[in-house]
C-alpha cells in the first residue's frame, strides 16, 4: 500500500502532508525533515527511487520527482510497483495541472483543500483508486459544481472573493 | 491566483502565507504562527463568527499545523463543522476531520452519527465524502456502526460510490478482519462489477485476502487470466488507457495476483503461461508505463512455476533494462535480475559485467540494489570480491542503519564462503575495525566460538593454524587508536587463549599487550575485564605448563590499580588472579585447563558427589536436610495463613514482605455521596487483607488484627462508613465537615 504522500519545497517546507497510518504531527514532520535531508543528498540524473526502511521500516521506499520547485514523494510498501508510482505521481501531476492550469507552487499553497479532495480522488486509504485524470477532474469539476451551489445560498459577501 | 469554484481564500490568508515565505528566520516564522494561532483561537470559539468564515479558519488551522504546531485546540471546531448540512462545510469538515484526528481519538464518537446519516445521502458526493472519513476514521469498536450501509453501497447506481464502499471494506478487513469476514464474497462478487473501475478497485482488497491465504482463492485463477486477456487485448474502454497502453494499472495489480497464485502451483502457472508470454511479447519497453509492466511480468514470471520460454523472454527484458541509460530501468533490472537468480541462477553469469558497473554508479539506491542482488549472488568462487566490495562501501558510508545491515551480510557470507581461515579471520577483523559497535554482540561470540572450535573438521593442525593467524593479526592491529569495544573484547580473548599456546610468543609480551589494551581503554570496563581475565589465562598456563611467573611491573600496577576498583567485576577478577598465582601447577591445570573453552560442562544436579559427605556427617550426629517447602517456619511463606495457625507456637519476627498488592478493581459497589476518600486509597487497603477475608476468624489472639481485616471485607461489600479502622474514617470525617 502506499503510506504517505508528501509535497514540499526545494527549501523543505511541507506543501501537503498526507499519511494513510495516523502519524502524530511531531513525527510527521521529523519524517518530513529526514526526507528532505536524503532528497538534498541525491546527486542529480540519478533513479527517482529511495529506500527508506530505516524511517518506515522494511521494504518501504519512496518515489521523488522535482517539479520547477517542489519535491512531490510518494511513499510505499513492496506491494506496489516503483515504476507504476511514478506514472501514478504524474497523473496526480497532470490533474494539478489541469486543475490549476499550469500549476506552480502558490497554487499548491493556496489551493489546498483543492489539492486534497484531488488526491483523495486517485488514492483512497493508501490504494490506488482511479488513475485516470481526466477521470479525475470530472469528479473534482462536480464537486466544485456542487460546492459552488452550497455556496451561492450564503450571504452575497461570502462568496468567493 | 486562479481561486476556483470554493477553494479560494481570503485576503488574510493570502497575507499569512506570504509573511511566512518572507520570513527570515525559523524563529520569525514561529512568532507569524503563534500570532496566527491566537488570532484563530479567538474567531473559532465566538460564536458570532460566520460559518462561513469559520471554513477558513479550519483550512488556515490545517495550515499552521502542517508548518509543525499545535492545532489541537481546534478539533473540536473540525467535528462540529461535518455536521453542517452544507455540502462545501461539511467537506471541509472531513477533510479536516481525516488530517487532524486518528481513529482512536476520542472526538471521532461525535462524528460517527454523522456519517452514519452522510451515508444514508441522496447525494452521492455527500455519500463519497463520509466514505472517504470512513476509510481514515473508523477504527475497531467503531466498524459495527457503519458496516451496513456500506455494504448496501456496494451495489450503489454510482460507481464512484462503488469504489470507494469496496476501499472501505477492504480498509475494515484490513483493521480488523474478524469483523468483515463474513462479507469476503462481496469482493468476489464486485470484480464482475461492470465497471472496470470498480472492478479495478477490487483488485486491491484481492490481493491482500489472496496473499493471507492463497488456497481459498485458487477457482479465480481462471478468472484473473480472462481480466487480464480482455485488458490487454484493449477491450476496455479507450478513457482507461494511459500513455497508449491499456489500464496499465489494472494490469500491473492482476499480474502480481497471478504472481501469487501461481507460486509453488504448476497447474495454475500453465494457466498462466500464454497470457503472460502474449504481454512480454507485445511489451512496449519505450515509455514508462510500458517498463513497469515489463518488469511486473518478470517478477510474476520468476515466481510461477518454471517455464523456459518465459524465463528466457524475462531475461532478454533484463539485459534491455540493464543496458539502458535510465537510472531506473537499470534498479529495476538489477531488481528483477535478484528475483529471477532464485529459479535460474545461471542468468546472473551473464549479467555479471553489468552488474559490477552498477556498483561504480554514483546512484546510491542503485548500488545498494545492487549489493542486495551481489549478496544473493554470493557462492564460494566469488565471495572473495564481492565481500571484499562491500567492505569498501561499507567504509564509505555513514549511514548507520545500512552499515550495519552490510556489516553482517558480510559476516554472515564470510561464515558461509570463507575459503581460507586466513581470509576469515582478515575479513573479520576489517568488520569489527569498521563497524564493529554496530555488528550485534552475537557475532563477536560466533566469531571467538569459531577460532576456538575450529572449522568443525576434526583437523587439529589447521585449527591451530586458524589461532596462530588470529593472534597474529590481532597483534598487529590492537596497537590503532580507536577500535570498537566489541573487537577489543575478541582480541583479549583471543590473545588469552590461544596468545601463547603456539609458542612464537612469550609470555610477558602478550602479558604486556595486554596491559596496553587495558590502559588504552581504561573507561571501558567490559574491556578491561576481558584483558584482566586474558592476562589470568596466561598465568595459569604458564604454571601449568611448569615455568615460573615473572609478572612485568606493569601488570602488577595494573592489578593493583584493579584490587581497588569501583567495579565489583573488575575486583573479583583482580583477586582471582592473585589468587591463582599462589596455587600449584597441579591446582591450576584443573581450574583452568588449556583449550578447553569448548568443552561441555555437565552438571551433576542431585550433587550425587556429596553422598558420602553427607552420610559421613549424619553418622557423626547431624540434623537430616529437610527441603525448603517441609520446613515448619517457612510456611508461612507458601500459605496466608500463617498467623493463626502459627502465632502460638512461634513468637519469632517475620521478616518476609508481605505480597505487594495486586492492582485491582475499585470496590464493586458506588461509594456513597458522603464518601470523599480517594477510591484507590480503598481498594488498596482492601486488597492487602483480602486473601484473609476468605478465612473464618475462629482465634481471639488476632483480635486486633481481625478488624483490619474486616475493614476490607466491608469496603468491599460497600458499607464501609459503619465499621472503618480509625485513620481512613477520621479523614473521611473531616472532609465531610470541610464540605459542609
Amino acid at each position: 500500500m502506499i503510506r504517505g504522500v508528501i509535497i514540499m519545497n526545494d527549501q523543505g517546507k511541507p506543501r501537503l502532508i498526507k499519511f494513510y497510518e495516523f502519524q502524530p504531527v511531531e513525527k510527521q514532520h521529523e519524517l518530513v525533515r529526514s526526507i528532505y535531508r536524503i532528497l538534498c543528498s541525491r546527486a542529480e540524473n540519478v533513479s527517482n527511487f529511495v529506500k527508506v526502511d530505516s524511517l518506515f521500516g522494511p521494504d518501504v521506499r519512496l518515489v521523488y520527482k522535482t517539479f520547477a520547485t517542489l519535491y512531490f514523494v510518494f511513499v510505499f510498501d513492496n506491494s506496489e510497483n516503483e515504476l507504476a508510482m511514478l506514472d501514478l505521481m504524474q497523473v496526480f501531476v497532470e490533474t494539478l495541472d489541469k486543475c490549476f492550469s499550469n500549476v506552480c507552487e502558490l497554487d499548491v499553497v493556496f489551493n489546498f483543500s483543492k489539492v486534497h479532495t484531488i488526491l483523495d480522488e486517485i488514492i483512497l486509504g493508501g490504494q490506488v483508486l482511479e488513475t485516470s485524470s481526466s477521470e479525475v477532474v470530472k469528479a473534482v469539476e462536480e464537486i466544485s459544481k456542487m460546492e459552488r451551489n452550497a455556496n451561492s445560498i450564503l450571504p452575497a459577501s461570502w462568496q468567493g472573493r | 491566483m486562479g481561486s476556483q469554484g470554493g477553494f479560494g481564500q481570503s485576503k488574510e490568508f493570502l497575507d499569512l502565507i506570504k509573511s511566512i515565505g518572507e520570513a527570515r528566520s525559523k524563529a520569525e516564522e514561529d512568532r507569524i504562527v503563534l500570532r496566527e494561532i491566537e488570532t484563530l483561537k479567538a474567531r473559532l470559539s465566538d460564536p458570532n463568527t460566520p460559518k462561513f468564515k469559520l471554513k477558513e479558519y479550519l483550512i488556515r488551522l490545517l495550515y499552521v499545523e502542517m508548518l509543525g504546531h499545535d492545532a489541537s485546540f481546534g478539533y473540536i471546531h473540525a467535528v462540529k463543522m461535518t455536521h453542517d448540512d452544507n455540502l462545501l462545510l461539511k467537506r471541509t469538515g472531513y477533510l479536516t476531520v481525516t488530517l487532524f484526528l486518528n481513529e482512536d481519538h476520542d472526538l471521532i464518537i461525535l462524528i460517527v452519527n454523522t456519517i452514519q446519516k452522510d451515508l444514508k445521502s441522496d447525494n452521492y458526493l455527500v455519500v463519497c465524502a463520509a466514505l472517504n472519513a470512513v476509510c481514515r476514521l473508523i477504527n475497531e469498536e467503531t466498524i459495527p456502526a457503519v458496516l451496513p450501509q456500506v455494504v448496501e453501497l456496494l451495489g450503489h447506481q454510482k460507481e464512484a460510490v462503488r469504489k470507494k464502499a469496496v476501499m472501505a471494506l477492504h480498509r475494515f478487513s484490513q483493521r480488523s478482519p474478524g469483523s468483515v469476514s463474513h462479507l469476503l464474497s462481496n469482493f468476489r462478487k464486485r470484480l464482475c462489477d461492470n465497471d472496470p473501475g470498480v472492478m479495478g478497485a477490487t483488485l486491491c482488497p484481492l490481493f491482500d485476502l489472496i496473499t493471507l491465504d492463497v488456497d481459498k482463492y485458487k477457482d479465480l485463477v481462471v478468472s484473473f487470466v480472462n481480466i487480464l486477456k480482455q485488458v490487454a487485448e484493449r477491450r476496455l474502454p479507450k478513457s482507461y488507457d494511459y500513455h497508449q497502453m491499456p489500464a496499465p494499472f489494472i494490469q500491473i495489480k492482476l499480474l502480481k495476483i497471478l504472481a501469487v497464485l501461481g507460486s509453488g502451483d504448476k497447474k495454475a502457472s500453465e494457466q498462466m503461461y500464454t497470457i503472460l508470454g502474449d504481454i512480454m511479447r507485445k511489451g512496449d519497453s519505450t515509455s514508462n508505463i510500458g517498463n513497469a509492466i515489463l518488469y511486473e511480468c518478470i517478477c510474476c514470471v520468476s515466481s510461477l512455476h518454471p517455464n523456459a520460454k518465459l524465463l528466457e523472454a524475462a531475461a532478454d527484458a533484463i539485459s534491455k533494462f540493464l543496458k539502458s541509460d535510465s537510472h531506473n530501468l537499470k534498479y529495476l533490472g538489477i531488481a528483477a535480475l535478484s528475483r529471477l537468480i532464485k529459479i535460474s541462477p545461471d542468468i546472473a553469469e551473464q549479467h555479471q559485467l553489468a552488474v559490477i558497473d552498477c556498483l561504480e554508479d554514483p546512484d546510491d539506491t542503485l548500488k545498494r540494489k545492487t549489493f542486495e542482488l551481489l549478496y544473493k549472488m554470493t557462492k564460494s568462487s566469488n565471495v572473495e570480491v564481492i565481500v571484499d566490495r562491500m567492505i569498501e562501501y561499507m567504509i564509505s558510508i555513514s549511514d548507520n542503519h545500512y552499515k550495519t545491515e552490510i556489516a553482517s551480510r558480510c559476516v554472515e557470507l564470510a561464515e558461509q564462503f570463507a575459503p581460507s581461515n586466513q581470509w576469515f579471520i582478515q575479513t573479520m577483523n576489517k568488520v569489527f575495525e569498521h563497524a564493529g559497535d554496530l555488528v550485534n554482540a552475537k557475532v563477536a561470540h560466533n566469531l571467538m566460538r569459531l577460532i576456538a572450535e575450529g572449522f568443525g573438521e576434526d583437523d587439529d593442525t589447521a585449527d591451530s593454524q586458524l589461532r596462530s593467524s588470529a593472534v597474529e593479526s590481532y597483534l598487529r592491529i590492537m596497537g590503532e587508536p580507536k577500535l570498537p569495544s566489541a573487537f577489543l573484547q575478541v582480541i583479549c580473548w583471543v590473545l588469552g587463549e590461544y596468545g601463547t599456546a603456539d609458542g612464537k610468543y612469550s609470555a610477558s609480551y602478550i602479558t604486556g599487550k595486554l596491559c596496553d589494551v587495558a590502559e588504552a581503554h581504561s573507561a571501558d570496563d567490559t574491556v578491561k575485564a576481558y584483558a584482566v581475565t586474558a592476562l589470568l589465562k596466561i598465568y595459569s598456563f604458564e604454571i601449568a605448563a611448569g615455568r615460573t611467573v615473572d609478572i612485568l611491573s606493569e601488570c602488577q600496577s595494573l592489578i593493583e590499580e584493579l584490587l581497588a576498583s569501583n567495579s565489583t567485576d573488575l575486583q573479583q577478577r583482580a583477586y582471582e588472579l592473585q589468587a591463582i598465582l599462589n596455587v600449584d601447577a597441579h591446582a591450576v591445570e584443573k581450574i583452568m585447563p588449556i583449550n578447553s573453552t569448548c568443552d561441555d560442562i555437565e552438571i551433576d544436579k542431585n550433587l550425587a558427589f556429596l553422598d558420602g559427605y553427607v552420610q559421613q556427617s549424619l553418622e557423626n550426629g547431624a540434623e537430616p536436610y529437610i527441603p525448603e517447602s517441609e520446613r515448619s517456619g517457612m510456611l508461612s511463606i507458601s500459605s496466608f495463613m500463617t498467623h493463626e495457625d502459627h502465632e502460638p507456637s512461634t513468637h519469632t519476627l517475620r521478616f518476609e514482605a508481605y505480597e505487594l498488592p495486586k492492582p485491582s478493581l475499585p470496590p464493586n459497589a458506588p461509594p456513597s455521596s458522603t464518601e470523599l476518600v480517594p477510591v484507590t486509597e480503598l481498594s488498596y487497603v482492601a486488597d492487602i487483607f483480602q486473601p484473609t477475608t476468605s478465612l473464618p476468624s475462629a482465634s481471639d489472639s488476632a483480635a486486633s488484627e481481625l478488624k483490619l481485616r474486616l475493614d476490607g471485607v466491608q469496603k468491599k461489600w460497600g458499607r464501609a462508613h459503619l465499621l472503618l479502622p480509625c485513620p481512613t474514617h477520621h479523614f473521611k470525617q473531616r472532609h465531610c465537615e470541610d464540605s459542609k
